[in-house]
């Protein structure tokens, strides 16, 4: 499994705000997608009905997701009729057997990918190349970060932290093609180097955006037309997809197709929209002999268990809420630590990989809802960061992962406050500590050990040198006689 | 019969895990409520003649919807009266592309459309990239590969997205769509429906009657090969056909 770096949090998020030139792409790229989208929903749809196709998305999926074994069960047994196979992974070394398995079954030597999460996840190309299979992006923007040794930075701009001139070294090293500015000429240069392997690979292996239950159909919705080359080129097709893609009808396609290209991209659809069911016809002219469906589990189950926690899974990775979030904006993708980033990153991370490393996630927003507002399936993420934050500060010792001088602390200050004698001792000690520190009435920056972190970007009021419940009991009380005039 | 392939001995377990995390000890029963999968042909049949009683009344408003949606999309739109005039305009870009090596399906259409006289007049006679006799299908994806422009025919246009639904059988290879740089889709007004709930909606109906699971693999084309990849430029022609032509006939 793709390895979870999220205890770096602070650290890379701390070098993406100081890079001038990532800041300068975050801003163009977030502000092309917020615009992009809500001009064609103003265009073709409106916000009434924009709210209504939501509300409706939202509905089918959390039904699906509620009767997921139903669906999952419906899923196997179409795709099979349809002469495909169905896997069922448990985690990501159980997937990525699979998919070697049937990669030497096939005496595989190169593999096609197009764009999957899920692949992400299972660190599947580490495990090919492992196994002497050449594995290869074929998503111009997961190309580039593969041949940069990288994680994707966005879901669906995988390398928009990369310039031309970066594209242009990386091509003129692996590649071996002239130094250009163009970026016509740069994706020609890629377009070239991919047919060679499209015309010479003998497995393709994608994600899958929707998984339609009643027919067995994989949806992929692309722009590129490697997702079709992937499902069309080889002789062999799998498919990696999490065990929440599916929905229950072939109809429900026309309300989610609605909603993703414009969520993601501000595209009313995108250019090529891939529906396959299994493997090749007997009479068709061309297309994989053998079809498989792997559908993985990878700490989704986590997520289905907690019922707060469950609709997290209704996502359709459209990306809008990285788009619109203003801490994803500033510290991009790669703080994130893994394969998600941005709010939903934010509430899939921890639960799927691990509380404890992830916890600085919950932490990573304003909670100012926009995420919430813009989701195509309303996931409330704020209300599911609150939750998780309860999680960090008191769950169960496996989630827990606040600091044990914090927990300390405030459990000192649960005791004091409960008492009113023990209060107002407390706060005459707090006065005489603080009076040295405090000037004009305020706390400003401290350089001391653990309270920097609290005064660093605020300033603190200092304590009244008369608290109120002293002013009541020498001045108040005397007026007693006053209220009733 | 076709192969159907055995159960994955994970199955039961996996979706055992999946009612354990939902709370549930037992399979579910019946069938989760959900419209569109209650459906049966009779009344799948009322829906389908309601939806294409409108279709046939908006041709019209239909045919130009699709003409606006699709020149917003990027495609370059031809619109023709007669099939002779279709046959001009493919053999017209052909030519000004200057093209040699043209592939094309062999579908109903070109029955109507003699594209290989026009496209012979222009020096590039198209290949029918299907197996056959004398070619493997192994052949296939090397002409595709090499050739410079494909004419193929669409199942369907849907207006509201300016998407043709390109279906893959017998005659019609997917990569006669894809591996050209210039590809032309030929539409007949009267496979025009006005929104993507037409087409499932019909195509439902299509496996009712033939009592089959319909087609394997089929895409909605809806414009150029595009991506924004590198530094959010678009770009046309990266994987699939950077130029597209839909020729509307009727």
């Amino acid at each position: 499994m793709a390895q979870v770096k999220t205890a770096e949090f602070k650290k890379i998020s701390k070098q993406a705000i100081k890079n001038e030139k990532l800041q300068h792409s975050l801003d163009h790229v977030m502000e092309h997608f917020v615009s992009a989208r809500s001009s064609i929903i103003d265009q073709d749809i409106g916000a009434e009905n924009w709210e209504l196709l939501r509300t409706r998305a939202a509905s089918i999926k959390q039904s699906t997701i509620e009767n997921l074994d139903y669906y999952l069960d419906l899923v196997d047994k179409n795709v099979r009729r349809n002469g495909g196979y169905v896997h069922f992974a448990n985690d990501a070394n159980e997937a990525n057997q699979i998919v070697l398995d049937i990669a030497k079954r096939n005496e595989v030597k190169t593999v096609i990918k197009s764009k999957s999460m899920v692949s992400e996840e299972m660190g599947i190309n580490e495990v090919l190349e492992k196994a002497g299979i050449e594995p290869v992006e074929t998503d111009l923007g997961e190309y580039i970060i593969q041949l940069a040794g990288e994680t994707p930075f966005h879901i669906i701009a995988p390398a928009m932290h990369k310039t031309k001139e970066e594209v242009s070294d990386l091509f003129q090293d692996w590649l071996k093609t002239a130094p250009t500015q163009d970026i016509k000429r740069l994706c020609i240069y890629a377009r070239d180097a991919l047919r060679e392997k499209f015309a010479t690979a003998e497995m393709g292996i994608s994600g899958a955006n929707f998984v339609v239950a009643e027919t067995g159909t994989v949806c992929l919705v692309t722009n590129e037309g490697n997702g079709r080359m992937t499902t069309s080129a080889p002789r062999v097709h799998v498919v990696l997809a999490g065990m929440e893609k599916i929905v229950p009808a072939i109809e429900d396609l026309a309300l989610f197709l609605r909603l993703l290209p414009r969520s993601a991209t501000g595209q009313r659809i995108t250019s090529y929209n891939t529906f396959a069911s299994g493997p090749r016809n007997q009479s068709d002219e061309d297309g994989p002999e053998e079809f498989h469906l792997v559908i993985v589990d990878n700490g989704r189950m986590n997520l289905l268990k907690d019922e707060e926690m469950r609709e997290a899974l209704r996502c359709i990775r459209c990306g809008a809420c990285l788009n619109h979030c203003p801490v994803y904006k500033k510290i991009g993708g790669h703080a994130y630590g893994w394969v998600y980033s941005g709010p939903i990153g934010a509430i899939v991370t921890p639960p799927m990989t691990n509380m404890k490393v992830a916890s600085d996630l919950p932490y990573a927003s304003t909670l100012c809802g926009t995420c919430r507002d813009v989701c195509p399936v309303k996931i409330d993420i704020p209300k599911l960061l609150l939750h998780l934050r309860h999680k960090v500060a008191e769950g169960s010792s496996s989630e827990r992962g606040s600091a044990w001088m914090e927990r300390l602390f405030i459990g000192q200050w649960h005791k004091t406050v409960r008492n009113r004698k023990s209060l107002e001792r407390r706060v005459k000690l707090a006065r005489i500590f603080l009076k040295p520190i405090s000037r004009n009435g305020k706390i400003k920056k401290l350089r001391a050990p653990m309270v920097s972190g609290w005064t660093n970007s605020r300033d603190f009021p200092a304590l009244a040198p008369k608290s109120f419940g002293d002013i009541w009991k020498s001045g108040l009380s005397g007026n007693n006689g006053n209220r009733n005039q | 019969m076709p192969y159907i392939p055995p159960e994955h001995p994970n199955k039961s377990a996996f979706l055992k895990k999946v009612r354990e995390a939902l709370g549930r000890t037992h399979p579910i029963l019946h069938a989760p409520d959900h419209p569109p999968l209650k459906s049966n042909i009779a009344r799948q049949r009322e829906k389908v003649r309601t939806i294409v009683a409108r279709n046939d009344a908006r041709m019209l408003t239909n045919i130009n919807r699709l003409m606006e949606n699709a020149s917003f999309a990027s495609w370059n739109v031809h619109r023709v009266e007669s099939y002779e005039d279709a046959a001009a305009t493919i053999a017209r870009v052909a030519r000004s592309h200057k093209v040699k090596n043209v592939i094309r399906s062999s579908e109903e259409i070109f029955k109507k459309i003699d594209v290989d006289k026009s496209l012979r007049s222009v020096g590039a006679p198209p290949t029918i990239l299907a197996s056959s006799r004398t070619r493997r299908r192994g052949q296939l994806k090397s002409i595709a590969f090499k050739s410079e422009m494909g004419v193929t025919g669409v199942g369907y246009a849907i207006a509201e997205t300016a998407s043709c639904a390109v279906i893959p059988r017998k005659g019609v290879a997917r990569l006669t769509s894809l591996a050209p740089s210039v590809l032309i889709l030929l539409v007949e007004t009267e496979q025009i429906l006005e929104n993507l709930d037409d087409f499932f909606a019909i195509t439902r109906l299509k496996r009712m009657e033939s009592r089959s699971h319909g087609p394997n693999y089929y895409n909605f084309i809806s414009g150029p090969s595009r991506t924004a990849d590198i530094e959010q430029t678009l770009t046309v022609g990266v994987h699939g056909p950077g130029e597209v032509h839909m020729v509307i006939v009727g």
